[in-house]
């Protein structure tokens, strides 16, 4: 019973194995499954093993017991219509209120992620209505709001969902914050950063081993035998280097500043540093590029073992990559294109990421990404970007 | 809240606000014998939920703390060799020496598998230990039996204890021991489910200052760059405080003031920014 289920799950990423599929047809056929919102629930508990694929899972579930279109179809039409929206935001502020059903000054206090938040919002209520909820932007004429006000913001749990039907539930989408494509936050940041913390032992042999010392006294008959080890300490250092300049790092500079916060928080060993696009001879202590310079040079007396994460979108002119006076401030040209300083700080230190807040399938539209690409491994700046690059920087 | 009438059936307990969800995760898990893993933020009520089922199936608990230097061996058995050498030496205890077994201690999960009855095993923070902590515990949850090596001896649970794990996602857990466990993820509660778990934990507590406590709560954990933010067992904490105090109104509250912060925030860096924006807010 219920195979499409599972493959189709399979199929959209989950990671399911054959053997909880066998667990969840032996609750079926111990008859602990009654209902859709049993079958909900304990197929999500027994299938799905971390939050991160929750919102998959019911993904999954609404197209399978309701037949609502899959994440594949409905992601790109629906972001094309947000940014068609935004769009028509910028340019006629009042007219989206009116539709929206909001005062033209309430809507202008939200920032444009606010908005796209209560858009789909509003989006979702109408699909649940009529099958074809995104015609009424295009037109814009028809009233889209029948409830206005409704709980805006806010993660649902459980606790009121008893008179709502499982797919109701599912379509929700209360996990969205959770799974791997949604947005980094300060607790999924660390839970990722937590990996490159790695304890080794390491100094000389100078703690007792209290429990060895105990066991091999006692395995001798009571002659006393002292075991000692070496003390663990974290011995890893983190070079972070964050391209802070220019309006096109501007969208992302929230999740990079949690990534910062954070990494200040983890590591008893980080330097973090600044540059603008790219590297040309000098990175910068200050945020503001200007009181405290440091060459790249530098960095050859720096430990090589030491991680270096570069955090930018690449995205530049391919002149200032290139070009030996690329960059677009006078004072620093220097007569070297930056791509070589790029490739020195690589081959300085082997351990070396480069984290991109733009989303992976837009990186081949920008030819300088393409060619950092070859420098330094690149990952984006997602959970799974995030993991993948952490798992990159602890291999040996 | 959720009612039913069978007698071996999870329903909720005096001190925890269960929703409908997790009750029917609980017993599909008993019933079908395998460990429930619950993860989720610090203070969602993991911890709870194992003391509230004990309380509401009457089975007693057992609660094996995870430390991070924790060996397997160490929960289920501990062979007392000191004493046992004492013992040898000086000879002054009824214990036969040459018998081993009268040295042997149960461990944790030991004693859930030699119970009488039916118990609860709590196994707290689970991502603290190593893999091989977990890697070790899958052939036991497997064979529901372990091994004594000293005494050649094999402990078999005599009743299927209830597993329950959390997890703080502190490390990735393994994905054979993930495999054998049911999830749950506890999201943390909005509002209004945190009102119902006020109201169980003060029940006559007045209404305005649970409105007042919980609006500023949600404030306050809404600040960014927090890095530890308060959970469910600070809010009632903070209550418990506020409600000590002889000089409180809950009108303060409205107005801005937060007093005992402290208890909201326990990292020094936290409590900085907590203060700040609290002062801030007054000021104006």
């Amino acid at each position: 019973m219920f195979n499409n289920f599972f493959y189709t799950l399979k199929e959209v990423g989950v990671p399911v194995s054959p053997t909880s599929f066998l667990t969840l047809q032996k609750a079926l056929s111990k008859g602990l499954i009654n209902s859709i919102d049993d079958f909900y629930t304990s197929s999500r508990t027994i299938l799905v093993k971390g939050e991160r694929y929750f919102d998959l899972f019911d993904q999954v579930f609404a197209h399978h017991f309701q037949g609502v279109a899959l994440p594949e179809d409905m992601g790109l039409e629906v972001d094309a219509l947000l940014r068609s929206m935004l769009d028509e935001w910028l340019k006629n502020p009042k007219e989206l209120a009116d539709l929206l059903g909001m005062e033209e000054s309430e809507l202008s206090k939200l920032t444009p992620e606010e908005l796209i938040e209560y858009f789909k919002k509003r989006l979702k209520e109408q699909t649940e209505r009529h099958d074809g909820g995104s015609k009424w932007i295009g037109t814009g004429g028809t009233s889209p709001v029948g409830h206005s006000g409704n709980h805006p913001g806010g993660m649902r749990v459980g606790g009121v969902s008893r008179n709502k039907s499982a797919v109701k539930v599912a379509l929700e989408r209360r996990y969205k914050d959770y799974s791997h494509t949604g947005p980094l936050t300060q607790a999924t940041i660390g839970e990722a950063l937590k990996h490159l913390r790695n304890l080794i032992p390491s100094g000389p042999k100078d703690q007792v081993n209290i429990d060895s010392t105990i066991y091999n006294t006692i395995k001798n008959g009571g002659e006393i035998e002292i075991v000692f080890d070496r003390g663990l300490k974290d011995r890893l250092k983190v070079i972070l280097a964050i391209d802070n300049g220019g309006w096109s790092m501007d969208p992302f500079i929230p999740v990079v500043q949690t990534l910062f916060d954070y990494a200040r928080a983890q590591f008893k060993d980080v330097k973090t540093y600044f540059f603008h696009n790219t590297v040309y001879d000098t990175l910068w202590e200050d945020p503001a590029r200007h009181r405290k310079p440091l060459n790249v040079d530098e960095f050859v007396r720096v430990d090589p073992d030491t991680r270096l994460i570069m955090v930018g979108d690449a995205s530049m002119a391919p002149y200032e990559l290139m070009s030996s006076d690329g960059s677009i401030y006078v004072d620093t040209r220097s007569g070297r294109p930056s791509i070589e300083r790029l490739q020195f700080m690589a081959a300085s230190f082997p351990h070396n990421v480069w984290l991109n807040p733009v989303p992976s399938h837009m990186w081949h539209y920008t030819m300088t990404v393409d060619a950092i690409r070859q420098i330094f491994p690149m990952f984006e700046l997602s959970l799974d970007g995030l993991e993948g690059a952490i798992s990159h920087l602890v291999a040996k | 809240m959720n009612r039913r009438e069978e007698n071996k059936e999870f329903k909720g307990a005096t001190q925890y606000v269960l929703d409908d969800e997790l009750a029917k995760i609980v017993n599909i898990s008993m019933a079908l014998e395998m460990p429930l893993l619950l993860k989720g933020e610090p203070g969602t009520g993991k911890t709870m939920l194992a003391h509230s089922i004990a309380e509401n199936l009457k089975m007693p608990l057992i609660v094996l703390n995870v430390k991070s230097s924790m060996k397997l061996v160490e929960a289920l058995y501990q062979y007392d060799t000191l004493t046992r050498l004492n013992d040898s030496r000086f000879g002054d205890s009824k214990r036969d020496v040459s018998n081993i077994e009268e040295y042997i201690k149960m461990g944790k999960i030991g004693q859930a598998f030699t119970s009488d009855t039916r118990t609860v095993l709590l196994i707290d923070e689970i991502d603290k230990a190593d893999t091989d902590f977990q890697d070790d515990m899958l052939d036991v949850l497997d064979q529901m039996e372990f091994d004594i090596i000293e005494i050649d001896k094999t402990i078999r649970a005599k009743n299927r204890p209830v597993f329950i794990i959390t997890s703080n996602a502190k490390k990735n857990l393994s994905d054979p021991f993930l495999g054998r466990c049911n999830f749950h993820h506890i999201a943390f509660p909005d509002p209004k489910m945190m009102r119902k778990i006020i109201d169980v934990h003060f029940p006559d507590i007045d209404s305005m200052l649970t409105d007042n406590a919980i609006e500023t709560f949600y404030r306050l954990r809404e600040l960014d760059r927090v890095e530890k933010k308060p959970a469910t067992r600070e809010l009632i904490n903070w209550i418990r405080a506020l409600g000590a105090d002889p000089d409180f109104k809950p009108k303060k509250l409205a107005k801005g003031e937060v007093p005992f912060l402290g208890v909201l925030f326990k990292k020094s860096e936290d409590y900085g920014l907590a203060m700040q924006s609290v002062n801030r807010r007054r000021m104006f």
